[in-house]
């Protein structure tokens, strides 16, 4: 079995950390490649288009990222060829419905806000288990 | 006394004979002598009309015209009415005045009863004046009825005469009409004045030619001078923007019967300062229909004027600082929060990890830090809850069941009413015309506070509802530690609390919270309590949108 391939953006490593955290506490056995702002997200869909680059199976995004938000992030995603199918996880420290909807509208498969709560936060690291036996149920 | 000389000296019996006709004769001549001065004295008092003289062609009668003629073009002339009445108030005589009062030639007048011209109950009154009527003058005010039915005020003045044993009575009437007009007149102006004097308006009077002909004491005050007779321009100077609202101007418009309504003007005083009026201006006509001058009445309405402005000026600040205030909640719920959160995952993940692991100080000092990063997060969930009622005020479209509200809050509190182990009674709720999450607010908060707040024993939580006239008063009663009054309207305020975090923890905003709601419905929030004697928080809704 691979290893699962994550791509991660966001900005604050303070929650980069918790992410890692949360994955590990879930004992996942994964690639965790982060970057901190849209526009590197976009570059990384480019070079997986262009074969430099395996495709990640999931991506975790922050809405609010510098350069290049987070929505246009995601229109981008769903052009590339490589990338276009992939899982994703929309974390954000807003609850607002709007916010909500807006991610769903752009396709993303789990919205999941930051909370307070460490017992909460570590939580991630199941939901990205559950999506992740999905994907590999579907591929098998 | 020639002749009594004489009489003394012996004289002859021819000379005696004599003597006797000559006494008869200045006897005879001294009593026609008396009768004459008699005469004279009559006709001199006016005693007679006519005298009759003995003449050698018999007796000729001569009327003293002259006297009798001057008396009669007096009477004719006077402006008094006069009349000559007998005892039953039959008229022996009247002159040409009073024939014209009562609009009748005179010849039609002698005859009549002097009842004829009054009115039918005032005629026995008269009639006890006429008969009571002795030498003295008799005044009385009474109303005449001229023969064309118009009524004639009058005074008249009775006195008695005996005239050749017939006793007369003369009457001598005086008409009030001008008069009354006058006195009327007089009272017509008093009122205006008066009028012109109380009216909080400045009204100003001004003639054909602009010349000011009566002014209200407040027009007089805004002058700061006598106006009286002086030319409007010279007075006032009142500019409509950059027109100047002067007397041709008024005239005109005045002429023009529309007049000038209520329009702005600016008047500018000697001292520098401005007011600000409202300017209306109407004519005044003649009878025929000339224009003679105009009225112009004036509002002052500078501080009507200075409190709009204020307003709009206190109302554009309200505006800026809720904005100031939004901004604020948005930054409170965003920028603030991030780092709390970072601080409560953190402080978590300490403990966690190294609970039990340093000494039981560093235990300690991870515990403060966990439960002021939960403090401080809930305080901000409080505060932007607070800042998002204060929001501008969406209209409520449907009426809301307060039953349903009611469970679902309920349902939300479901662990620690467990906890509580308290029991919940409610009334049949009304519908009410409220935003769904304002009365969830209003039951969260108040429960949460009975069940914060109980004592001992078993809690009793009843929720009640009282239709008033325009409002329901809904109320949440509880058994618990109860309030002191003192404390009753403080506990409504920001950040308030009672007591310490350590026994019942609380961010102090959840009544402010609540107070802020039932304000924006116009209603209010008050609290029954007593220590030890549980709480009763009562809060009023609208029956209607």
């Amino acid at each position: 079995m691979t290893r699962l391939k994550l791509l991660l953006v966001e900005d604050n490593p303070a929650d980069v950390f918790l992410v890692r955290e949360a994955l590990h506490e879930e004992s996942l056995d994964c690639d965790l490649e982060v970057v901190d702002d849209g526009e590197q997200a976009i570059q990384f869909f480019e070079r997986a288009d262009a074969g430099g680059q395996a495709p990640p199976d999931l991506l975790l995004l922050d809405l609010n990222v510098p350069r290049i938000g987070g929505e246009q992030v995601l229109e981008r995603l769903r052009r590339s060829r490589t990338c276009a199918g992939i899982a994703v996880v929309v974390i954000s420290s807003s609850d607002s419905p709007h916010d909500r909807k807006k991610a769903a509208d752009l396709g993303a498969a789990e919205y999941f806000r930051k909370p307070a709560n460490l017992d909460e936060f570590m939580a991630l690291g199941k939901l990205v288990r559950r999506l992740a036996d999905k994907r590999r149920g579907a591929v098998a | 006394m020639k002749l009594s000389e004489a009489k003394a000296a012996p004289i002859s019996d021819d000379l005696q004979t004599r003597l006797a006709a000559s006494e008869s004769r200045v006897a005879e001549l001294e009593s026609r002598l008396a009768e004459a001065e008699e005469t004279l004295h009559a006709i001199r008092t006016g005693q007679v009309d006519a005298l009759v003289v003995a003449g050698p062609d018999g007796d000729q009668i001569f009327a003293l015209e002259g006297a009798d003629h001057a008396y009669r073009i007096l009477v004719e002339e006077m402006q008094e009415g006069t009349v000559t009445l007998d005892q039953s108030g039959l008229i022996l005589y009247a002159n040409r005045q009073f024939a014209s009062m009562v609009r009748l030639p005179v010849e039609s007048i002698v005859g009549s009863s002097i009842s004829r011209f009054l009115p039918p109950d005032r005629r026995t009154t008269f009639s006890t004046l006429l008969a009571e009527t002795d030498g003295t003058r008799q005044r009385s005010e009474l109303t005449l009825m001229a023969d064309d039915g118009l009524r004639v005020p009058v005074t008249i003045s009775l006195n008695r005469l005996e005239t050749g044993g017939i006793n007369t009575v003369c009457a001598v009437i005086t008409d009030l009409t001008e008069q009354r007009h006058y006195e009327a007149m007089v009272k017509d102006g008093e009122l205006s004045r008066s009028i012109l004097d109380q009216a909080i308006e400045s009204i100003v009077v001004i003639d054909a030619r602009g010349k000011i002909l009566r002014v209200s004491e407040s027009a007089r005050k805004l002058a700061g001078r006598d106006v009286l007779l002086r030319h409007f321009d010279s007075v006032f100077e009142f500019w409509d923007r950059d027109q100047k609202v002067d007397a041709p101007r008024l005239l005109s418009a005045a002429r023009s019967d529309n007049g000038i309504r209520s329009i702005e003007v600016i008047l500018h005083h000697t001292d520098g300062a401005d007011s600000t009026l409202l300017l209306s201006a109407g004519p005044l006509w003649s009878s025929s229909r000339d224009l003679l001058g105009c009225v112009v009445t004036l509002t002052d309405i500078t501080e009507r004027k200075e409190t709009e402005e204020a307003l709009g000026r206190q109302a554009h600040e309200l505006e800026r600082m809720n904005s100031d205030l939004k901004q604020f909640a948005y930054a409170v719920s965003h920028d603030l929060r991030e780092p709390i959160r970072i601080v409560a995952n953190y402080s978590q993940l300490l403990e966690k990890k190294y609970k039990d692991k340093l000494d039981e100080h560093a235990d300690g000092y991870i515990r403060h830090t966990v439960n002021a990063a939960h403090r401080l997060e809930r305080l901000l969930d409080d505060l932007l809850a607070y800042t998002q009622t204060a929001e501008t005020q969406h209209t409520v479209e449907a009426p809301l069941d307060a039953n349903v509200v009611l469970a679902k809050t309920l349902n939300m509190l479901d662990t620690a009413l467990a906890e509580s182990g308290a029991r919940i009674e409610s009334d049949a709720l009304p519908m009410l015309w409220v935003e769904e999450i304002h009365l969830q607010q209003l039951f969260q908060n108040l429960i949460a506070n009975s069940l914060k707040y109980r004592s001992d024993g078993l809690l009793r939580i009843r929720i009640t509802a009282q239709a008033g006239k325009d409002m329901w008063t809904l109320g949440v009663s509880d058994n618990g530690i109860g309030i002191d009054p003192q404390y009753h309207e403080h506990i409504f305020g920001l950040f308030k609390r009672l007591h310490g975090g350590s026994k019942y923890s609380g961010s102090g905003m959840g009544l402010a919270i609540c107070q802020k709601i039932v304000e924006r419905y116009q209603g209010r929030i008050w609290v029954e309590s007593e220590p030890g004697r549980g709480s009763n928080f009562l809060f009023t809704l609208p029956k209607e949108t």
